[in-house]
């Protein structure tokens, strides 16, 4: 067989398995223990529990032969052996600082008493103004950093909502 | 024949009043933006504009769903040509040639194959389309619940086999989604499963907010995570297409339209799967094979013209197994399903017109793609030189909005979410997303035949193996993934090698 280098390293597939024969056994175990609809006049093929029961055997089926098959590529190519990957990365920090902000938005700043056009206005304005803060400070532009983040939060408030509400009826959050 | 013409042609003229030609062009313009634009994709498009149409007439509604849908998989050549990022991921194949001839001072001139090609490769797929779905219809009538169960199933399966480098993974993901279309309550006594309590799990995971998530917002998640690149765009030369580059390479543009269009009638495979196609068949048969990653027109060419064919052969199984070939035509199926039009084997008995209507709409899309690609470049640059920091915001405000507005519940935004964050996750672990929305889209229909079929032969297993086309679908099925096998494609090289006439030697 060939060097078979993947994308994925052997280790993080092996990580991979464990978690889908895990998650498989959940569901194949849940499935079984669901009520069996006997007094419904259920037999064994028209149980609820029997579609999921299946899906879930055959995950965790899979799970444990793409376990199986990292340990051998392991033997091959060592547990940490790769394609590289080329891809400019930007810091952990700032995709965990925009996954929370993503997550602020739609989980507190939506649908919670505050009006949409006011959240969504917030929302976009922070967003512009905290990811291009770093650029606007070297440059020394960070008032007019701030004023273009504030207009794109309210211009795109007042958009959406036109848009959507006004021009096609659709009720917002 | 002539009764299909007649039809096609009342279709035609059924769109030609002020405001469906108005709704052409504004949603040919959404879905050249959308297809432009990186962190956009195709399927978020017609999701987000499934949201918008809503309310509208049933025929204006697919109108505009299947303009942003040709759109998108057409404006995402430009991207690929001016900065060699592809603005879906149906255009990657275009970039190795687009970009090259962009640096070679040609962008013009590619933009131009780019706009002949995905016109007639359109054009092709909606012959194909018009011809096959009657014919396709009326063989699908003949499907039953046992035939239904193993078709679901084979497009999960080739999905995950066709779509990213590991069938296993491509499995695994398609199983993941044939799980989540079980959560809910099941159809024969109603049970709640794996809902835990709650009454919103309890209706299961809307089709529209899954999609959203998993393509929308994972591939701003994808965005964000990379470091942006800064975006400089030369100037060029004329768009206008070359009439001489479609009559040298025709042979070129017939074959990846036929190619494209057979691609899109697989469940699940999608354009992207469609243009590498296309450009592997035109390099093993061109003379310039050497140009191919260079600034090819023919690889180009073939590209475009095999993504753009996808789109009608796409909605083929759609309209007559109810069966998507690509992820936006599945959110193309959800909106048919929204809007009370019943895809599937009695679409020609109940709705016959309704097929000439579709064709009427790729036709109108076609025309819409033609004038942007003629008009719309100094726009779209502007738009592509927005900075990431803006576009990102709002396309994640729209995947609010968008996931939201189906059923205007809260849990549909945290569907998204969740969604958002598997899709990231399994992007970044090297799984295919595409057979986790198959499985999404079919595993109701997958469970459903098996569970029929059950009742039906009143537990027995024969029926699925021994009907006619059950046979052929089980048999393909077990060919495609034993063919993935090492252990088996060894055998068969071993055999090919010994059947082969021996070579003399002088």
């Amino acid at each position: 067989m060939s060097t078979d280098i993947f994308p994925s390293s052997p280790r993080r597939d092996l990580q991979g398995g464990v978690a889908w024969t895990m998650f498989g056994c959940i569901i194949a175990v849940l499935s079984w223990q669901m009520d069996r609809m006997v007094q419904q006049g259920a037999t064994l093929h028209t149980a609820p529990g029997l579609w999921p029961g299946i899906v879930g055997t055959l995950l965790a089926v899979l799970g444990g032969v793409l376990m199986l098959r990292s340990w051998r590529r392991a033997q091959r190519i060592g547990w940490d052996a790769a394609e590289a990957d080329d891809t400019d990365y930007a810091p952990v920090s700032s995709f965990a600082l925009a996954a929370a902000m993503f997550f602020v938005y739609a989980l507190l700043l939506v649908g919670r008493g505050l009006p949409f056009w006011l959240g969504t206005a917030l929302f976009v304005a922070a967003f512009v103004f905290v990811f291009q803060y770093t650029g606007r400070k070297a440059t020394g532009t960070v008032l007019r950093g701030f004023l273009v983040a504030l207009a794109c939060g309210v211009i795109t408030a007042i958009l959406v909502t036109l848009v959507f509400e006004q021009l096609f009826y659709v009720r917002l959050p | 024949m002539f009764e299909g013409l007649i039809a096609f042609g009342h279709s035609l003229w059924s769109f030609c009043d002020p405001l469906s030609l108005g709704l052409i062009l504004l949603s040919s313009l959404v879905g050249v933006i959308i297809g432009a634009l990186p962190g956009l994709t195709a399927t978020m498009g017609v999701a987000l504009m499934t949201t918008l149409t809503i309310k509208m007439p049933s025929n204006q509604a697919l109108l505009v769903l299947i303009c942003t849908y040709v759109g998108a998989i057409y404006g995402g050549s430009r991207s690929a040509i001016l900065l060699n990022i592809p603005g879906t991921p149906a255009s990657a194949a275009s970039c190795l040639d687009g970009y090259a001839l962009a640096k070679q001072g040609h962008a013009g001139r590619a933009m131009g194959i780019a706009t002949s090609g995905s016109v007639l490769g359109t054009l092709i797929g909606m012959f194909f389309l018009a011809l096959f779905t009657p014919i396709l219809g009326n063989l699908a009538l003949k499907f039953g619940s046992y035939e239904f169960f193993w078709l679901a199933l084979f497009g999960v399966i080739i999905a995950g086999t066709l779509t990213g480098d590991d069938p296993l993974k491509g499995w695994i993901a398609g199983l993941v989604g044939i799980f989540t279309a079980a959560v809910g309550q099941e159809a024969i006594y109603a049970y709640d499963r794996f809902s835990f309590g709650s009454r919103d799990l309890a209706g299961g995971f809307n089709l529209v907010p899954a999609l959203v998530g998993a393509f929308g917002f994972a591939e701003l998640l994808m965005a964000v995570r990379e470091r942006p690149a800064p975006v400089k765009i030369s100037p060029f030369d004329s768009v206008i297409p070359k009439l001489k580059d479609v009559t040298k390479y025709w042979r070129t543009i017939l074959r990846s339209g036929v190619i494209g269009t057979f691609i899109g009638i697989l469940p699940g495979v999608g354009e992207d799967v469609a243009a590498w196609s296309s450009y592997a068949a035109a390099k093993r048969v061109s003379k310039e094979k050497d140009l191919f990653g260079k600034g090819s027109i023919d690889g180009l060419m073939a590209a475009e013209t095999g993504d753009n064919a996808c789109v009608p052969g796409a909605v083929i199984p759609v309209l007559t197994l109810a069966i998507p070939g690509s992820a936006p035509a599945a959110v193309l199926m959800a909106a048919m399903l929204i809007h009370g039009i019943r895809p599937g084997p009695m679409i020609m008995v109940e709705n016959p017109t309704f097929v000439y209507d579709v064709v009427a709409m790729m036709m109108f899309a076609t025309i819409g793609i033609l004038i942007y690609g003629l008009t719309l470049t100094n726009l779209l640059i502007k738009v592509l030189m927005v900075p990431k920091p803006i576009i990102l915001p709002i396309i994640f405000v729209l995947c609010v909005v968008g996931s939201y507005a189906i059923s205007q519940r809260l849990f549909d935004v945290w569907v998204m979410l969740g969604f958002g964050v598997l899709g990231y996750a399994l992007r970044r672990f090297h799984y295919p997303v595409a057979p986790l929305v198959l499985g999404i889209v079919l595993g109701d229909l997958m469970e459903k035949g098996f569970r029929r079929g059950l009742v039906l032969s009143d537990g027995e297993l024969g029926p699925f193996f021994t009907r006619p086309i059950s046979a052929v679908l089980w048999i393909s099925i077990l060919l495609v993934i034993l063919l993935k096998f090492p252990v088996v494609t060894r055998l068969l090289g071993r055999m090919k090698r010994r059947a082969a006439p021996p070579t003399s030697t002088p």
